[in-house]
């Protein structure tokens, strides 16, 4: 039970960085939502994912 | 300067911030943040709290958990609307059934089903809502009727269980455990849920069958009933045996519940799609939920820098020490309000002080929490974000006054709020739900 509970914690980290991914990508490179202001706005969404994925916080 | 003072003076510095970012910026988004940062700031001035960044960031986790639960609920409700499933089954029912009443059930059912699992109305827009404002249009409703009828039943998603955000933020705002809210909030949705359809649906007409048909997309003739049953029986299966069989099996969480079930759906899709196509579908989904994305962190940059900067407390003490009749007198008019102006954040801002309050009277706070988050909702039709009820009127292609379409809506969701009402003022009596 706890290696399945250690697995099942690599696949949420893994889940972080899917999503983190598809946040970087979209500050760069997306159709909708345009702008400065929503540049701030995917900026600072990123953060939490990309510090979760360096297990930082 | 007393603390009262202090942090009065924060909260009219927060107002202020965020009317003028809201009136230049307009995204409530960063409006949310910024207001936050203002808070920090005085927080710091005042010395209350050492660190802006550590007070910003750690903010943005505190609802990153609901965060990753919509992500993949979405992406879930994608892949499976991609699979051909709910076209499939729309076709089905159509072909099926002739009577009006029973179709205009079936529609708003469907409609509850991707927002009650994302927590999201806007989601159950974006899957269905061109599909359901098609036959609720053949069923002889007229535009603004149908564009109500899909933000009512969008609306009523957003709070049904399993996933309501307003109640998981206020629960979390309130230190009450997100358990047991199922029932109380099935309960009242399904009697709203009714009264839409006969109150919209009353003295229209139906086309007939052959020409509903036409108007659809087109079915995948491989997609058979296992191939729609699947995933959703493995949804289903997975929420059942975390309930019941708890100590079992490993603790799976709802975000896993939803990627297995994607998986699920990815095996039965009768078009056999790449996985650059599915990566396209999962980039797309992001870009459609990007704004609750943001949305909801932010809203956890404002909770946390409240707590921070004492506003919490002083919003808490004012609505405890506030005479109860008021909160009833007021409430149907100012939560609405503030859900359009903050968006999830209104659960946080005005719905965890009140169940302190209601807690210390010795009612339910599971109750009022309900209550409070099915009035919450009705707010997404008002300004200045109206998410959902701009996505209603662009998915249904209403041309019409924008306030016209909201003396549509006023009816059905004064009977919400209502219903709420009564909940609030006698939530003892609706314990038998828990």
């Amino acid at each position: 039970m706890v290696f399945l509970q250690n697995v099942i914690y690599y696949i949420y980290m893994a889940f972080a960085a899917i999503s983190g991914f598809f946040l970087v990508k979209q500050l760069f490179k997306r159709e909708k939502h345009k702008g400065i202001v929503n540049d701030i706005i995917y900026a600072y969404c990123i953060i939490p994912f990309l510090l979760r994925i360096l297990q930082i916080k | 300067m007393s603390i009262y003072v202090s942090t009065s003076i924060i909260l009219v510095a927060m107002v202020a911030a965020f009317v003028l970012s809201s009136i230049f910026l307009k995204s409530p988004d960063i409006s949310l943040a910024i207001t936050a940062a203002v808070a920090v700031l005085f927080g710091v001035g005042f010395g209350w709290t050492d660190s802006f960044s550590r007070v910003m960031v750690e903010g943005l986790f505190v609802n990153l958990d609901t965060v990753l639960l919509f992500i993949t609920a979405s992406i879930f409700v994608s892949i499976y609307s991609e699979t051909g499933a709910i076209n499939s089954v729309t076709r089905k029912l159509v072909s099926r059934f002739q009577n009006k009443w029973i179709l205009l059930a079936f529609m708003g059912a469907f409609m509850l089903i991707p927002g009650a699992l994302t927590g999201a109305g806007s989601i159950s827009i974006f899957v269905l809502g061109a599909m359901v404002a098609t036959v609720v249009g053949a069923m002889g409703l007229s535009k603004k009727k149908t564009a109500a009828f899909v933000f009512m039943f969008a609306i009523l998603s957003a709070a049904a269980p399993p996933v309501n955000l307003w109640a998981m933020m206020i629960a979390s705002g309130s230190d009450i455990p997100y358990v047991g809210f199922d029932l109380p909030l099935m309960f009242p949705i399904v009697i709203v849920s009714i009264f839409t359809i006969i109150f919209l649906g009353w003295g229209s007409k139906r086309k007939s069958k052959e020409e509903v048909l036409a108007s659809l997309p087109e079915a995948d003739e491989h997609m058979s009933w296992w191939r729609i049953l699947t995933p959703l029986v493995v949804l289903i299966a997975l929420f059942l045996a975390s309930n019941y069989m708890a100590h079992v099996i490993p603790v799976l969480g709802l975000p896993l519940m939803f990627v297995l079930s994607a998986i699920a759906a990815v095996i039965c899709n009768p078009k056999k799609l790449s996985i650059k196509e599915y990566g396209k579908i999962i980039n797309n989904t992001f870009e459609q939920i990007f704004p609750l994305i943001a949305t909801v962190l932010s809203v956890g940059m404002l909770q946390n820098a409240m707590s921070a900067s004492g506003v919490k407390g002083l919003i808490g003490i004012t609505f405890i020490t506030l005479p109860v009749i008021w909160i009833y007198i007021t409430v149907l008019f100012v939560a609405p309000f503030l859900q359009g102006a903050l968006n999830y954040g209104s659960a946080v801002v005005f719905g965890a002080p009140l169940i302190f309050l209601f807690n210390s009277m010795g009612f339910d706070p599971k109750i009022v929490a309900v209550a409070l988050s099915l009035i919450f909702p009705i707010g997404d039709c008002l300004p200045p974000s109206r998410i959902t009820g701009r996505l209603a009127v662009e998915a249904v292609g209403y041309e019409g006054k924008y306030t016209s379409f909201l003396l549509a809506v006023l009816v059905p969701c004064l009977v919400l709020g209502l219903i709420a009402l009564a909940m609030m003022i006698w939530p003892n009596s609706f314990t038998f739900l828990i």
